[in-house]
């Protein structure tokens, strides 16, 4: 029960902060504790026995598949920021939004 | 007050403490460290229940991956003029509302799934690992393979482009 | 020749073909439109005079058509069938129409549209041919409806003045109150018979449940009401009057108010079996012919009183159906054609020459319209019933046969004909005796006005002498003449005529002395039935629309078109704030949308 708590809370949390956070790369940072939350929710759960999943490994196989995911992510994420830093000045999204390109 | 369950809840403070201070916090660098510790505390969750290299890799990767690679961002990209507050946050009902509906919903429809038994840990390892990445999840291994291929083109197309 | 008779549809079939033809190549046509159209009505006349030379007694040509089957007994055809009675309608149609046809061309000289004038009388002479050619119910009905619309179509002829298009509104309205009555007869009667053709209506008349034939009967009399103008629904006729002077003659005289008449003729073996429905039939018309005939008295002008005449002797002939005489009926029909549509195209001529319809404005015109003049004395006396003229052995019948019936309504309807002489003489004097009093140039019309008077004249003397022959050929019971009655309506007539002379000596077209005074204008106007109906029907009808308008059409109607519009607008900016460009909003509202779907799932479906 605390962990459900805990992991589903810090990934409202998480979607929270996408939805509300004004700079680019605060967004990407609220993301990265969504994915984490998810990925916390998931070997929990297989720590606590619920039963899934068919082998042993695959749990902490799919785990080390979401930190690849997320690092994939970020990485290109980050890299479209930089990006955009360069091409309009500014990270905030307000601004963003009126510029024409 | 078993030592097990002390151990958990310090984990759970320091990550929820971190998730919160990344999501409100005004001060990009507090914010850093928010993530920082948030990710910090997922790996020590993974160690504690038994996912030890699970752990490691949360740590090499991204800790010393993608936040690094973060805090690289942030000083490309941050110029403050005379140190205003750089991070806004739009406190928004329809925010609230979703993600405060999403927590109950996922909550309530799990709790029956999840026996409130004692935590029994992962008996699993690198040996099971290698066994998954090569047997059943294949494909997923070599796809990530791939994925990351792509990313680091992505990310020199991205970043190679005129700079004009 | 007998081949020509076999077409029987022709009578209807020609004249709608010419009336198409003359409406869309009237103006290609010009000076020749009328002579394309007299084709028509010359056509009809020829085959209902074929026809009698023929000899008709009875047997009939025939042909049919299946229509419709709809649902129930049977189906309903359309058919011909030429009798005794046909026939002699054909040639009171064809004639009247034909001379009417001739006398337009002079009367309504130099005046526009005349192709939809001449094709509506084409029209008018397909439908009425359709209506007494056909050999059942619903061959029937299609020309009398056709009928009602032509009079629509002519009485509004000069459709610009507002008094002529509400005439044509009001006569096509009453009528229809009518035809409603005229359906439902034979709606009834097709329940009950399954079959509307004459022939099987009438052989199942007589086993028919005596409710039903009253009801039928009775229905089929609210038809003839409204079309032959009695009594409650003869308000139409003075207003009809707005339309040519030709098309009173023809349509309004001598043929579509007939129409009536001739149903219940033709309906004779159900309707008479009905004694309810002859003893209604007697009242209205008794009642209707002495109504008329007051009103008559009273009007300045001249077309107005030969309206009410008219009304006035239809109602004879309804009385004499009443009391089971319906050849004296169909006698007194083809003698009255002949000359109230003689007086008709007189006062056409009179107005045409001196232009005016107001008596007051006559006077003296016999000296400088000797034609017209001599012609309208023929046709007066044959109204007043003077021997030997045609109307005096036709309406003779009539009185004879109701005094031998009902000797009380001989009363009424001889206090009619004294009424009758009155309004004759009256009209007589002040159209065409003392001095002109008005100030135009009356002249006579041009021969084509002249030779149908001189024509209806004739007929008007002669016409009278072939009641017996006219009875045996539509196959009616023909009195013997009573001498009593002659003598004694022939001196009413003389007292009526003497009177109405000496009143219109006065020099006031209008009694001077009370009570009359006073009751005159009441008169002049038909009794209030005008004021009547606006009072009882129109004043309530128009209150309610006026609210349905004020408030239904313009508060709740209008306003929800009207509203609509805010309301869009409102809709649309609220939406607006949708698209505001953010896409965090856009993800809030995908989240928003996720999350409400799942909670639909799970609260469903109890577990995801």
């Amino acid at each position: 029960m605390s962990l459900l708590v805990i992991t589903v809370g810090l990934f409202s949390l998480g979607l929270y902060g996408v939805l509300t956070r004004r700079d680019l790369v605060a967004i990407l940072a609220s993301i990265e504790v969504m994915l984490g939350s998810a990925t916390l929710l998931l070997v929990g759960l297989a720590a606590v026995g619920t039963p899934m999943g068919s082998h042993e490994g695959a749990v902490e196989a799919t785990g080390v598949m979401v930190i690849v995911l997320a690092a994939a992510e970020a990485a290109v994420g980050l890299a479209l920021v930089i990006s955009v830093a360069r091409r309009f000045k500014t990270t905030r999204v307000d601004e963003l939004t009126e510029v024409k390109g | 007050m078993t030592l097990e369950s002390v151990v958990f809840a310090i984990l759970g403070v320091v990550a929820v403490s971190g998730g919160v201070v990344t999501v409100f916090a005004r001060d990009v660098s507090r914010m850093a460290m928010g993530l920082g510790a948030f990710l910090v505390a997922v790996a020590g969750f993974f160690v504690y229940w038994g996912a030890t290299f699970l752990g490691v890799v949360q740590l090499f990767v991204y800790i010393g991956g993608v936040l690094v690679l973060m805090i690289f961002a942030i000083m490309l990209v941050h110029r403050s003029p005379d140190g205003s507050p750089l991070l806004e946050t739009r406190h928004d009902v329809a925010a609230l509302a979703v993600a405060g509906g999403l927590f109950f919903l996922v909550v309530a429809s799990l709790l029956d799934v999840v026996p409130d038994s004692v935590d029994q840990g992962i008996a699993s390892g690198p040996a099971e690992l290698n066994e998954a990445f090569l047997g059943p999840m294949l494909t997923h291994f070599e796809m990530g393979g791939v994925l990351l291929l792509a990313v680091l083109v992505a990310v020199v197309v991205i970043l190679g482009g005129d700079e004009r | 020749m007998s081949a020509f008779l076999d077409l029987g549809w022709s009578v209807v079939l020609l004249p709608l073909a010419l009336a198409v033809v003359v409406a869309f190549s009237g103006r290609l046509l010009g000076r020749l439109a009328p002579a394309v159209a007299i084709i028509a009505p010359l056509w009809v006349l020829a085959y209902g005079v074929l026809s009698l030379v023929d000899g008709v007694h009875g047997s009939s040509r025939a042909g049919s058509v299946e229509w419709l089957t709809p649902g129930g007994p049977g189906s309903l055809t359309v058919g011909w069938a030429v009798d005794g009675l046909t026939a002699v309608m054909l040639v009171v149609v064809g004639l009247v129409a034909t001379l009417v046809v001739l006398f337009s061309v002079g009367y309504m000289h130099g005046e526009g549209g005349l192709p939809r004038y001449f094709a509506a009388l084409c029209l008018f002479t397909a439908a009425m041919s359709m209506l007494v050619v056909a050999d059942g119910f619903v061959g029937l009905f299609i020309g009398w409806e056709l009928v009602g619309a032509c009079s629509y179509l002519l009485i509004g002829f000069w459709f610009t003045r507002p008094a002529a298009a509400n005439a044509a509104v009001k006569a096509f309205l009453t009528t229809r109150v009518g035809d409603v009555g005229l359906f439902l007869a034979l709606a009834l009667l097709w329940r009950e018979v399954g079959d509307l053709s004459y022939a099987a209506v009438f052989a199942a008349a007589p086993s028919l449940p005596a409710a039903t034939v009253t009801a039928a009967s009775l229905l089929l009399l609210v038809g003839a009401v409204g079309k032959s103008a009695q009594f409650p629904l003869q308000i139409w006729l003075p207003d009809a009057m707005e339309g040519p002077t030709p098309v009173s003659a023809l349509i309004h005289a001598a043929t579509m108010v007939a129409a009536g008449v001739f149903l219940i003729a033709r309906a004779w073996p159900l309707f008479s079996l009905s004694a309810a429905a002859l003893t209604v039939t007697l009242a209205i018309g008794g009642l209707t012919a002495v109504g008329a005939a007051a009103a008559a008295l009273a009007q300045t002008d001249i077309k107005k009183v030969l309206a009410y005449s008219t009304i006035s002797q239809l109602g004879f002939m309804f009385a004499a159906l009443g009391v089971g005489a319906w050849g004296a009926a169909v006698f007194h029909l083809v003698t009255h054609a002949v000359f109230k549509a003689l007086l008709f195209l007189g006062s056409g001529s009179v107005i045409h020459g001196s232009g005016t319809q107001e008596l007051e404005e006559m006077g003296g015109l016999f000296r400088k319209m000797p034609v017209t003049g001599a012609t309208w004395l023929v046709g007066a006396g044959a109204l007043a019933g003077l021997p030997p003229l045609a109307g005096f052995f036709s309406k003779d019948e009539i009185l004879h046969d109701v005094a031998g019936a009902e000797p009380l309504w001989a009363i009424i309807l001889f206090g009619a004909s004294l009424m009758t002489a009155f309004y004759v003489a009256r009209t007589t004097r002040l159209a065409f005796f003392d001095s002109y009093r008005g100030d135009g140039h009356p002249h006579e019309g041009g021969w084509s006005m002249r030779l149908p008077l001189i024509v209806l004249a004739t007929l008007a003397v002669g016409v009278g002498f072939a009641g017996s022959w006219l009875a045996e050929t539509v196959g009616a019971h023909h009195g013997t003449l009573d001498l009593a009655v002659a003598a004694g309506s022939t001196l009413l007539a003389l007292i009526g005529l003497f009177a109405g002379w000496k009143a219109a000596g006065t020099h006031h077209p209008v009694f001077a002395r009370p009570p009359f005074a006073r009751l005159a204008p009441l008169m002049r106007a038909g009794w209030g039935a005008d004021a009547l109906v606006e009072r009882v029907i129109i004043g309530p009808v128009a209150g309610f629309s006026r609210v349905l308008y004020g408030f239904v059409d313009r508060k709740v109607v209008d306003g929800i078109a009207e509203g609509a519009v805010p309301l869009a607008r409102g809709l649309g900016r609220a939406f607006a704030t949708l698209q505001s460009g953010d896409a965090q909003w856009y993800a809030t509202m995908l989240g928003a949308g996720a999350v409400a779907l799942l909670a639909l799932v799970s609260y469903l479906g109890r577990g995801l």
